[in-house]
């Protein structure tokens, strides 16, 4: 009895030593306040969730780990948790080291809080003295520092399927009253003229009409002016922007909020919708065979005074201001500019992306060639809702666009309520 | 010395304990260092995890926070906005008629599940089962599923379709019409066949010598149920009742999975509006705000809920 009392109660201590020592080492692991190890790989914190997107970030840190200076382990989270997640990386005690992410305002509003690495040394490296003045200034943060690395930019326009096009007998229309006409012949041949994909988990697709309407209405100025909280959603021009969007309401798809991107882009290469205002990383989940099929054109102008502007939004990487490896960081931020890894990102993925190194090739096919000449010849180059304004505002505009497609009638409140809304996020 | 000392010993053993304080007296009077332990390092764990974070929880509800810049004090500000937001007092809306609709009914029909199936007849196990397999399967893979069903050319619209209902076809999540209570089924789907495990166990131990009084008597089947078996399943009511009323007011997973509140805030919770001011608009403060009031809202249903009950026990 006595030799059980006596094991029972070395059991008991054992185990209550132990408890204690996984919560002392709880404690300290909680409430460590030092930089991330400098010894190991550096981490890197990825987005591009989307398969192909997912395997050539796979052969981009492989192709790195080969060349021999260091190595990257790559962590690709959801796109949307990684949004929802990324104050909290940046901010922890042991955050990842680096991350894919947009430059512009989006990036600045984490460098004012100092959570990003100054990335001058980086730049100082031959492959990005070559960068166009354009990306330099969108990678220097309002304070002068150079905080991002653009590796990739894409572009947004309104993808059809050549063959569709073709069978349809209908071509890309020159003018706005030319898009009408196309709506109007695909309507009549019992095709949804206008696809969507604001459902599911992507209300924010509508942002792109939004900002392409008032870049062609109002001006690429006025735009950002507005998504800085320079004017009012609820003023004049804004609502011009809507007006103009109520003509088309009746050519889009009725179930345009109902489902998600990836289902609308399923609708147009199947030929149920005939067109779609999107970004070129949709083609990342199409299959490859009817990637030689698509083709677009350019968001039809609306006043010809208005500077032509385009959205091209670009992606690349920026560091935390908090990593422990920083020598590794610039090492692997040196490499990612170069054009030999940008090759291998395109190779690997479907290719519609363009490269930022200007000494980098592009996939070479004639949707990319054609990608090229556009955002060459506008006048002005936007990135998207969000990033030229914030995360935060995006779900904004998400429930005011939303409720318009399905409300128009109600736009007077819609706006006052957006207006009211942003308010809130412009103040926060 | 004989003398006093018989005299005095009876004396000194007059106030001696009796014999429960004497038996305690034996025992150790201090507790034992490891059972403190044992008290005191869950409890500490319990207020580093727990307790902190939730005070801290009250105070960022007084301040306007960003989430990376340290936050500021605002005082009673968030509360105030809070009187003034309509998609708050819709969220709010939305959470009692959750409370009622999804509480009532999966009570009801958790009930009439297991009234169903109590008996043991050949096949019930897997009627049962059935029923029960969804509490297994994860919430967000159970929305997924129901997301698909939804789809405009999903599964229930290609049914009503086939059966000649074809104009109630519905883009049921992205209606605001029907948002709420196309969230409302999944969820209902989930917590019947837990509800029903629960009544099922409470069904069974009812004495059926009480049946058989009954019948007796001369009751029928609709009498049994309301004087016999409802009276008998005071006690599982009351567990079911407090699991409703908790999962009622932390529903959150089906709902973000499913809508994400929208479209345009109608099936907003008071849980995925605080959800989304904090982690996607960035108003943490307003967001805990929003945490204070439905941690007062669940604290104050529980609270009176558990005062009647006690007080009935009584």
């Amino acid at each position: 009895m006595t030799n059980h009392q006596t094991s029972r109660r070395r059991f008991l201590a054992g185990a209550g030593a132990a408890g204690t020592a996984a919560l002392l080492s709880g404690c300290v692991t909680s409430t460590s306040s030092g930089k991330s190890s400098s010894e190991g790989s550096v981490t890197l914190q990825s987005n591009l969730s989307a398969p192909q997107a997912k395997a050539a970030m796979q052969d981009v840190v492989a192709a790195y780990a080969k060349k021999g200076s260091g190595k990257a382990s790559l962590n690709t989270v959801a796109a949307e948790t990684f949004r929802t997640q990324l104050p909290t990386y940046l901010t922890s005690a042991n955050p990842p080291d680096v991350y894919t992410w947009y430059p512009g305002s989006v990036a600045d509003a984490y460098a004012k809080k100092d959570l990003l690495l100054d990335l001058g040394e980086v730049w100082s490296s031959p492959d990005l003295k070559g960068y166009s003045k354009a990306l330099n200034s969108l990678c220097t943060s309002a304070a002068g520092k150079k905080v991002f690395v653009p590796t990739t930019y894409y572009w947004w326009g309104m993808f059809y399927r050549k063959s569709n096009f073709a069978k349809w007998g209908v071509s890309e229309p020159k003018s706005w009253d030319d898009f009408l006409d196309l709506c109007d012949k695909l309507k009549s041949k019992g095709i949804d003229p206008i696809g969507l994909g604001a459902g599911g988990n992507t209300a924010w697709v509508a942002s792109a009409w939004f900002d392409y309407l008032d870049i062609r209405i109002n001006g690429a100025d006025y735009h950002r002016e507005l998504l800085a909280g320079k004017h009012r959603f609820d003023d004049p021009e804004v609502r011009k922007v809507f007006d103009r969007w109520q003509e088309l309401l009746p050519y889009f798809d009725p179930n345009g909020t109902a489902v998600a991107f990836q289902d609308a882009t399923t609708s147009l290469l199947s030929g149920r919708s005939g067109m779609m205002l999107i970004g070129t990383f949709f083609a990342d989940a199409a299959p490859k065979d009817a990637l030689d099929d698509i083709d677009f054109f350019r968001f039809p102008v609306i006043d010809p005074k208005v500077p032509l502007a385009e959205e091209a939004p670009t992606d690349g990487y920026f560091a935390s201001a908090r990593t422990g490896r920083h020598d590794q960081v610039v090492d692997l931020m040196r490499y990612l500019a170069t054009a030999e890894a940008q090759e291998i990102y395109i190779k690997g993925s479907s290719g519609t992306v363009l490269p930022c190194n200007p000494d980098a090739k592009d996939a070479g096919t004639a949707l990319v060639k054609k990608g090229r000449a556009h955002i060459e010849q506008a006048a002005e180059i936007t990135q998207f809702f969000n990033r030229d304004s914030s995360d935060a505002l995006q779900p904004t505009a998400d429930n005011a666009l939303t409720k318009f497609i399905a409300k128009p009638k109600q736009i007077g409140s819609i706006l006052t309520d957006w207006q009211r809304d942003a308010a809130k996020i412009w103040n926060a | 010395m004989p003398d006093t000392a018989v005299l005095t010993a009876p004396d000194r053993e007059a106030p001696a304990p009796p014999p429960p304080r004497g038996r305690r007296n034996r025992g150790p009077r201090r507790t034992p260092p490891l059972v403190l332990a044992f008290v005191l390092v869950p409890l500490l764990a319990e207020a580093l995890w727990v307790f902190w974070p939730a005070l801290q929880g009250f105070y960022l509800a007084l301040t306007s926070w960003d989430g990376v810049s340290a936050p500021t004090f605002v005082g009673l500000d968030n509360f105030r906005e809070m009187a003034h937001d309509d998609v708050f007092l819709d969220a709010t809306g939305h959470t009692v008629l959750w409370l009622l609709l999804f509480g009532g009914l999966s009570a009801v029909l958790g009930l009439a599940a297991a009234l169903v199936l109590q008996q043991e007849r050949r096949g019930v196990g897997f009627y049962r089962a059935a029923l029960f397999l969804p509490v297994v399967f994860s919430l967000v893979a159970t929305a997924l599923v129901w997301q698909a069903i939804y789809q405009p050319d999903g599964v229930l619209n290609q049914l009503l379709e086939s059966v000649g209902l074809g104009n109630l076809r519905h883009a049921w999540l992205a209606d605001q019409d029907t948002a709420l209570y196309a969230v409302m089924v999944p969820a209902l789907w989930r917590q019947i066949g837990y509800v029903m495990v629960l009544y099922v166990a409470g069904l069974k131990g009812i004495d059926p010598a009480l049946y058989e009084a009954a019948k007796v008597d001369g009751a029928g089947a609709w009498q049994r149920l309301r004087h016999v078996t409802l009276p008998q399943l005071r006690s599982v009511n009351a567990v079911v009742l407090s699991v409703i009323v908790i999962d009622s007011l932390r529903s959150f997973d089906v709902v973000w999975s499913l809508t994400r509140g929208g479209p345009y805030h109608s099936s907003e919770l008071l849980s995925t509006y605080m959800y989304s001011t904090a982690f996607q608009s960035l108003r943490l403060g307003y967001g805990s705000a929003l945490a204070v009031v439905i941690f007062v809202l669940a604290f104050g249903v529980i609270c009176s809920y558990l005062v009647r009950a006690f007080r009935e026990a009584d």
